[in-house]
């Protein structure tokens, strides 16, 4: 049975090396993948959107997604906002945590100060993360539950997202290509449960393709006009 | 006449330890071996399209160090019209010096920063061929 891509939030960091705000960027970046939020955070980057298939351009429509960029020039927004989608947040490091005098010290090596800029930016990207997963109520709950801000029973590994694609299926709404994404799960997963293509199983895969892909209201009939005749012809190029 | 500096491009990888390799390899050569002809170019400031970057890369010969097949650096860098000499894999080098295996992402280990080194000298060598093409021609 294929498994349906679990919607986590998307981080995408500048990582610029040619200033320590960027360095800062990145190991804040980390931080909150391996330790404050592994599990519930996902990253990609950002050069893919260029170099990478519809798969990864596909990133940010698919996750709600966090950019994190190290100056004013806002790289990591700007190339999300261009390539995949709109970010969900966006934090600049030298906005949340302005340079000491002595500055942060080099792209290759962070001083004190830069290391604590890190501490401050992956608080601060935590705190986006969890405002889009559902707010403090569910943080609330965790804690009630036993668990810490930190969450060391997740192993600690970035999850890199790098390659790995949304799939995506290209549909013909009114005119124009959609994608719709993790479309070519959906319809595998439904095969293999057995489901023909019927007015039912219509309605079942439209519920499942809503979870992962935002439907204007007025274009719910097509849509589902699309789902039905793509299943009915996916069914039967499988039968072959 | 003064050259400009060949630009140095490493991948971004934020979550494979050869990206970081990668990266470490960049700060090497132009911080430490070749300052005075190598200067690191970000990938990110190439992305967005209205980068003045964008402009810059095309100006001189790029070498790029990619950290998975993916090759973004060097994607990117033909993408956006500069001209990549050579396209360099962390792969490829440690796959000749299988004894430097590299760990850790935010933090290299030492079988890391060794690679990193082996890789920057390589690349260093590039470096001044093209400076050396550039005077003879």
């Amino acid at each position: 049975m294929p498994e349906l891509p679990r919607k986590k939030v998307g981080l995408v960091s500048c990582s610029g090396e040619e200033l320590a705000e960027g360095t800062v960027t990145r190991l804040a970046t980390l931080r909150v993948l391996e330790s404050t939020r592994p599990g519930e955070t996902v990253t990609i980057c950002l050069p893919l959107f260029l170099a990478g298939g519809e798969g990864d351009r596909a990133f940010a429509r698919f996750h709600p997604t966090i950019a994190i960029d190290g100056c004013e020039k806002r790289c990591a927004a700007k190339g999300t906002e261009r390539y995949s989608a709109k970010p969900a947040a966006s934090i600049v490091a030298s906005e949340i945590s302005p340079s000491p005098p002595n500055g942060f010290g080099t792209a290759r090596q962070l001083n004190e100060a830069g290391l604590q800029a890190v501490t401050t930016v992956a608080e601060a990207i935590t705190k986006q993360v969890d405002r889009l997963l559902g707010g403090p109520e569910d943080k609330r709950q965790s804690k009630a539950a036993g668990s810490s801000s930190e969450h060391p029973q997740v192993p600690a590994t970035a999850a890199c997202s790098c390659g790995s694609g949304i799939p995506v299926m290209v549909l013909d709404i009114a005119g124009r290509r959609v994608e719709a994404l993790a479309l070519p799960l959906i319809f595998d997963m439904f095969r293999q449960s057995g489901k023909a293509p019927c007015p039912e199983t219509t309605v079942e895969l439209m519920e499942t393709v809503r979870l992962y892909n935002s439907i204007p209201d007025d274009e719910q009939a097509l849509w589902t006009e699309a789902i039905e005749l793509g299943y009915a012809a996916y069914i039967a190029r499988e039968a072959h | 006449m003064k050259q400009k500096k060949v630009w140095i491009v490493p991948c971004s990888g934020i979550g494979k330890t050869y990206g970081s390799v990668a990266r470490e390899s960049a700060f090497i050569v132009t911080e430490d071996l070749r300052p005075a002809t190598a200067q690191i170019m970000p990938l990110a400031l190439l992305v967005p399209e209205d980068s003045e970057a964008r402009q810059a890369i095309r100006e001189s010969d790029s070498i790029t160090i990619d950290g998975c097949k993916l090759a973004c650096a060097a994607k990117v860098v033909a993408e956006t019209g500069g001209t990549v000499a050579h396209a360099l894999q962390v792969l490829g080098v440690y796959r000749e010096h299988r004894d430097l295996k590299p760990a850790g992402i935010a933090e290299l280990n030492e079988g890391g920063k060794k690679l990193a080194a082996v890789l920057a000298a390589k690349v260093s060598v590039l470096v001044d061929e093209i400076g050396k093409e550039r005077q003879d021609a």
